[in-house]
């Protein structure tokens, strides 16, 4: 999904059932002032001056629609006294001071101010009414009260219906035949409390034994509350005797959606729009920018990441630019050193088949000069054996070298570590090398501590980098020639590994240059004695890394004398059961 | 009797030419070509197994790891690879050796022949070796039955390389050994007493002076 509609349609989410849920409260809060309003106006009506008395004098006519434009609701009121007009008039004035209170009360629910507004301008109307029917002093009065509270009547606004009152004795029983008979929950209701409401009053005066019932009446009274217009209040007067102990009045909450929390206008979705709208726009920049480095990133990764990232701003996706960035950055200084590893290797692995090659030549020559002699029925060759032995052996070496030079470029930090048996590896380096010393006639031997010596290490780059020495020391030999491997404790908790032997030996001002990879003179690359391959730079590689120190020396009778000295375990490290052969 | 050793290797010419020259060198060999678990009676009068890793059937490691769980029979391991974890593996399931491949055939005889030589009866009083006899609880010496009368220093020169026959050992530590640490010139002083040794236990030469290290014991009778 886009990130735009996502947005859009979680907005849409968010806002939908919020309003929905406004709008309902809007519509029990309407209900609400409703119904306090229809009872404050029924208890002002009965109350006001003259007002029980008009009930109780004609019950059966009492009652009906209270609202402008009907009529009073006692049309006989016409034919009462004059003072009794005067004090139904100041009754009614008092009555709207109580309908303007009300007023004061509901002020939070401007859907009540309609309806009591209604409810005081009706009485006005009905005062004025009654006054020029009456007291014609009192007009100019009443006709200023009506310009004070007229405005706003007309203010456009959309009424409910008018109150309808009607009047009941205390055992609910109306003299009126257009009353409507008392609803039970009403009529239960008003038994115990002051105004009983259709739809509230129940669970106001729940009592405990009829609680449980009522409880679940509870949504389906908000539910009507939210979709019936319809309000039904019945209120109990301050006195118990007499057809008008009880009023009910009936009206209608305003009509339309909203107004009593909400705005009645629709303006309130204006800023919501504009909200709406204001992420839309916002989002586009960044989508925008989002875009962008997509493609720059794309850009750069489809050319080897060789392409900058363009980073702009110091927010998130700049942010997100840099870290693109960064990486692009790693992942070129990767390549680099992969391809410079690469270009090693092929460069590495040219040279050791190029030495393979020569060695494995000359081994066919030999077997091949083998063969030739044992088909002519000539004696064999003896020399030509052993130098046939002595190719297959450094063919051997060349292979072996390889694989560890591979090990060692590959990844050098990660290698295996384990206590190594010295004593033994030596002699399995000597077991290697002896066939081929002994065809070689160099007397080759070695000498080890009667305890067992473990060094910690790679045993097969340790075992490879002794290999290479000794083997070094034998091929470089003549005839007749020795060499020596001597392993020995020195200094407490170090080692000396020595090889020496006394051959040819090498000049003072080439001794620091035999380990460097490099050196291998022409002389090496066809295989002359003095020529020195990998074999060194790889012992000195491995005893770098082991920390082990390589030195290399002319002993004072001639040949070379190489030393690796490093540390060595001590001896409860040395003791587990596996590294004694390893 | 033959030393039977089982050799599991599953190329046929490397196979065929350890049979043969651990045959020639007096051994008894049986030549597995496939992985498979060595069952107990196989592994009854074994001395040895020579055992590839890389075979077809069963993985040489898994062979080694089955056995170890039944018989102590001492195992050697050929390993193609350079891979320090194969060996290190080895050793630990408790293979007894292991030779990287490519190897010379006397290689693995001698290999096969080191694993399998008996520990020398070190008994307190009587030690043979080759023509020798010493008894170091009477501190007597005898070539092919004719004693020998030998001084302190003598005899401790020869007890002390009789610890080790057939392995070399520097001169430091013979020196160490017979005539204490830290003597001026020691080692010259042991070069006379092997000397004079070497005269009294003639015409056997049981003494080798070994170039750059020190002297050796002779373990078999010279050839």
């Amino acid at each position: 999904m886009k990130l735009r509609l996502r947005l859009a349609l979680t907005t849409i989410a968010v806002t939908i059932p919020m309003i929905v849920v406004l709008v309902l409260f809007d519509a029990v809060a309407r209900h609400r002032a409703a119904e306090e309003a229809l009872a404050g106006f029924a208890l002002a009506r009965m109350q006001e001056p003259g007002g029980r008395e008009r009930c109780e004098a004609d019950p059966s006519r009492w009652g009906g629609e209270m609202g402008p434009g009907r009529g009073p609701p006692g049309a006989g009121e016409a034919s009462e006294t004059r003072g009794r007009a005067a004090s139904d008039s100041r009754g009614r004035e008092s009555g709207a001071a109580g309908a303007s209170d009300l007023r004061g009360r509901e002020s939070g629910a401007s859907d009540l101010r309609g309806r009591e507004s209604e409810a005081s301008d009706s009485r006005g109307r009905e005062s004025e009414a009654s006054d020029s029917r009456g007291r014609e002093s009192e007009a100019s009065d009443s006709r200023g009260r009506e310009a004070k509270m007229g405005p706003p009547l007309d203010d456009g606004r959309p009424r409910g219906r008018p109150a309808v009152l009607f009047a009941y004795d205390a055992a609910l029983r109306s003299a009126n035949p257009a009353a409507p008979a008392i609803a039970e929950p009403l009529a239960q209701a008003i038994a115990t409390s002051e105004v009983a409401t259709s739809e509230v009053a129940i669970s106001e005066v729940a009592t405990p034994e009829v609680a449980t019932p009522e409880v679940a009446t509870w949504p389906r009274s908000w539910a009507r509350s939210w979709w019936s217009a319809e309000v039904e209040v019945l209120v109990r007067m301050p006195w118990e005797a007499g057809p008008c102990a009880r009023v009910l009045a009936q009206g209608s909450t305003v009509p339309g959606w909203l107004g009593a929390v909400l705005p009645p206008t629709r303006i309130w979705l204006a800023p919501l729009v504009a909200l709406f709208a204001a992420v839309l726009l916002a989002m586009g920049p960044i989508v925008g920018r989002i875009r962008r480095l997509t493609e720059a990133v794309r850009r750069s990764a489809s050319a080897g990441y060789a392409s900058a990232v363009p980073i702009d701003g110091s927010d998130e996706v700049g942010e997100l630019a840099r870290a693109f960035e960064a990486a692009g950055r790693e992942v070129r200084a990767q390549l680099t050193a992969k391809d410079r590893r690469e270009a090693a290797l092929r460069e590495f692995l040219a040279n050791t088949t190029h030495d393979v090659m020569i060695p494995l030549t000359v081994l066919q020559g030999h077997l091949s000069e083998l063969n030739e002699n044992a088909s002519a029925g000539a004696a064999i060759d003896r020399a030509a054996v052993v130098a046939a032995m002595g190719e297959a052996h450094y063919i051997a070496a060349i292979v072996h070298n390889l694989a560890v030079m591979a090990k060692i470029d590959a990844d050098a930090p990660r290698l295996h570590r384990e206590p190594v048996a010295m004593d033994v590896l030596v002699e399995r380096v000597l077991a290697r090398h002896r066939p081929i010393a002994r065809r070689l006639q160099v007397e080759l031997d070695g000498a080890v501590p009667e305890s067992p010596l473990h060094v910690e290490g790679d045993v097969t780059l340790l075992e490879q980098a002794v290999s290479n020495v000794v083997y070094n020391a034998i091929r470089h030999n003549r005839a007749g020639g020795h060499v020596a491997v001597l392993l020995d404790r020195v200094g407490g908790d170090r080692f000396r590994l020595r090889v020496v032997d006394d051959g040819p030996g090498v000049a003072a001002d080439e001794l620091t240059r035999l380990v460097e990879r490099g050196f291998r003179s022409d002389a090496a690359r066809t295989r002359a004695p003095d020529g020195q391959g990998l074999g060194l730079h790889i012992a000195a590689r491995v005893a770098a890394l082991h920390g082990i120190g390589l030195v290399f020396e002319s002993p004072p009778g001639g040949g070379l004398q190489v030393d690796f000295i490093g540390p060595r375990v001590c001896a409860e490290a040395a003791d587990s059961p596996h590294a004694a052969h390893s | 009797m033959a030393e039977r050793v089982l050799v599991i290797e599953d190329d046929r010419e490397l196979g065929r030419q350890i049979v043969l020259h651990l045959r020639r060198a007096g051994f008894d060999p049986t030549w597995w070509t496939e992985g498979k678990t060595i069952a107990p009676e196989d592994a009854a009068g074994l001395s040895l197994v020579i055992l590839d890793l890389m075979l077809p059937g069963a993985h040489g490691l898994d062979i080694l790891r089955d056995l170890r769980a039944r018989a102590d029979v001492p195992v050697l391991v050929l390993s193609a690879r350079a891979d320090t974890m194969d060996k290190v593996g080895a050793l630990k399931l408790g293979a007894d050796d292991y030779m990287t491949k490519p190897f010379w055939p006397e290689e693995l005889v001698e290999r096969v022949r080191a694993r399998l030589r008996r520990p020398t009866l070190q008994r307190d009083d009587a030690l043979t070796i080759g023509a020798l006899t010493i008894d170091r609880a009477r501190r007597a010496v005898q070539v092919r039955g004719r004693a020998v009368e030998l001084t302190r220093v003598e005899f401790d020169f020869l007890a002390a390389l009789a610890r080790r026959p057939g392995a070399a050992v520097t001169r430091a530590w013979l020196a160490e050994q017979v005539l204490g640490p830290e003597r001026e010139g020691s080692e010259r002083t042991l070069d006379v007493h092997a000397s004079r040794l070497r005269k009294k236990l003639a015409p056997e030469e049981c003494i080798e002076t070994v170039w750059g290290i020190g002297y050796r014991l002779r373990a078999e009778p010279a050839a």
